[in-house]
């Protein structure tokens, strides 16, 4: 299977601030994870993510995420406009 | 190929500030920020003089300096210079002692400032060789794509939400172009089009041409300091819904003062959107610059229901940095805009300009803008597109029969007795 790779944004609530969510990510799925920018205050976590791996993997992974109550964007942030 | 542009020199982050080549590129590689288009202000300020301009044909390609290709225009030459109308009798409802509306409702070809973006993005498309352009919208920009790239010979895709209202995709079907409508939640589609922008080599006009098509709205802002006497106005309300316009708008302000064209003498923007959907208002009201996504917008204004807003932290910080602020409006306030628009201009606007409308008046009331000074208001669309938010809401016709007598029992006679009161 080819390696695809995604440029994600990641928007954590308050309550996922203090764990550690992207380790957990590393442990549980066969893919390659490379932080670009982060901004952590008490209220909110937002962090930009490339996630490099099989395609099914990434939407595992993404799904995964989501589950966890993590907003999962691509880089774009809206790519539907009005 | 075309010569380079002497006067459109980069592609620079927006984040890091780092320069990339003029490609159908959009986002930074190394921090993931926006791209956007860079000039070299030094070499336009000569050739792009008032009288140069005043000297061109009205489209919004008469200020083409400030614009992001490098030969002549091939798309949407057509495209702009729509009126600003002085709206002395919306002036007087809304008491404010001077006030204007740009009227994009009738930009050609498809009643929207999206013609504006659409035209730069597919004009750059031609001149980097794509023969498919495609875009993922909820409505204005999907009709713009289709209809210019038709124009313009150009294969297209436009990729909806399936629950999209009939009338919208209808006006998209009807240029031949490839409507494409998905299943799912606004995450999921939001994700896919993303990953088809980057699979096929298309030009994705809000994807990878995406700092071209932002830069189209800025004529908006150039044509208004033009029409109003090379004057930028003391505020301007701009309707959000990624955010894009009101930081063009802005940046429009800044360029035009920069080649001394008009002279800075203080400007505000201020935002609007519908409170069923206002992750930027929200935020510029709480005082931060971390808009919280909307999971599930609810409002009549669709044009605006954008939940994530991709340009909405620049947009914070264009409102703050010209002593702007933020409003939003029920969509009851909506309509109330829409007509009270529609009943002293005769302007018929889409859901968006009834936000625009509606939130100025709370801007006024509130003294965010004082009535003594003067303001623009930007109207985006045309009221035919979004009839289905105003039916039942604009009263009915009275029915009568062939017969002079109803007619004077039922019409004249009752509207006379009307005017009696109201005198």
């Amino acid at each position: 299977m080819a390696s695809e790779n995604s440029r994600l944004w990641l928007t954590y609530p308050s309550k996922l601030v203090t764990r550690p969510v992207l380790w957990e990510l590393g442990k549980n799925f066969e893919l390659i994870t490379n932080l670009r920018q982060a901004s952590v205050t008490d209220e909110i976590g937002i962090v930009s993510l490339s996630l490099t791996g099989e395609r099914e993997e990434i939407k595992r992974a993404i799904a995964w995420l989501e589950q966890q109550g993590i907003k999962v964007e691509p880089v774009e942030i809206n790519t539907i406009e009005g | 190929m075309d010569k380079p542009s002497p006067y459109f020199s980069n592609l620079k982050c927006r984040e890091c500030g780092r320069l990339y080549p003029k490609q159908a590129i959009h986002v930074c590689d190394f921090d993931f920020g926006p791209l956007e288009a860079a000039y070299d202000y030094e070499a336009i300020r000569p050739v792009l003089t008032r009288k140069a301009i005043e000297s061109r044909p009205h489209s919004m390609w008469r200020y083409r300096e400030l614009l992001p290709i490098d030969g002549d225009p091939t798309v949407g030459q057509q495209v702009g210079f729509t009126p600003l109308v002085k709206a002395d009798r919306l002036a007087k409802a809304l008491g404010i002692r001077e006030l204007y509306v740009k009227n994009d409702t009738v930009n050609y070809p498809t009643l929207s400032f999206k013609d504006r973006v659409v035209s730069v993005a597919l004009s750059r498309a031609c001149e980097l060789g794509f023969r498919t352009v495609a875009c993922a919208s909820t409505g204005n920009l999907a009709n713009s794509v289709a209809a210019n790239a038709a124009s313009a010979g150009l294969k297209s895709y436009v990729l909806i939400p399936a629950d999209l209202e009939q009338g919208k995709v209808l006006g998209s079907l009807v240029y031949g172009t490839n409507v494409v409508a998905i299943h799912g939640a606004y995450d999921q589609v939001n994700r896919l089009c993303s990953e088809i922008a980057g699979k096929y080599g298309w030009g994705f006009v809000n994807v990878n041409l995406r700092p071209y098509y932002a830069e189209g709205s800025k004529t908006m802002g150039f044509e208004i300091c033009e029409q109003l006497g090379w004057k930028i106005p003391r505020h301007t309300v701009v309707p959000m819904a990624s955010g894009s316009l009101l930081t063009k708008l802005h940046k429009a302000y800044g360029e035009f003062a920069r080649l001394g064209l008009v002279e800075d003498t203080g400007f505000s923007v201020h935002g609007a959107q519908a409170t069923g959907c206002a992750p930027i208002s929200h935020a510029m009201k709480r005082g931060t610059d971390l808009v919280k996504p909307v999971a599930k917008p609810d409002t009549i204004a669709k044009s605006l229901a954008i939940g994530t807003p991709a340009d909405g932290y620049y947009a914070i910080h264009a409102m703050k940095q010209t002593g702007g602020s933020a409003e939003d409006v029920t969509d009851e306030e909506v309509v109330e805009g829409i007509r009270l628009l529609a009943e002293c201009e005769g302007i018929f606007a889409e859901t968006a300009g009834g936000v625009t409308t509606a939130c100025a008046k709370k801007l006024i009331e509130s003294g965010k803008i004082p009535r003594d000074q003067s303001a623009v208001l930007c109207i985006t669309g045309h009221g035919l597109k979004t009839q289905e938010a105003i039916i039942g809401k604009c009263g009915e016709p009275r029915l009568i029969n062939p017969s002079l007598r109803e007619f004077e029992e039922q019409i004249y006679s009752k509207d006379a007795a009307a005017d009696a009161v109201a005198a």
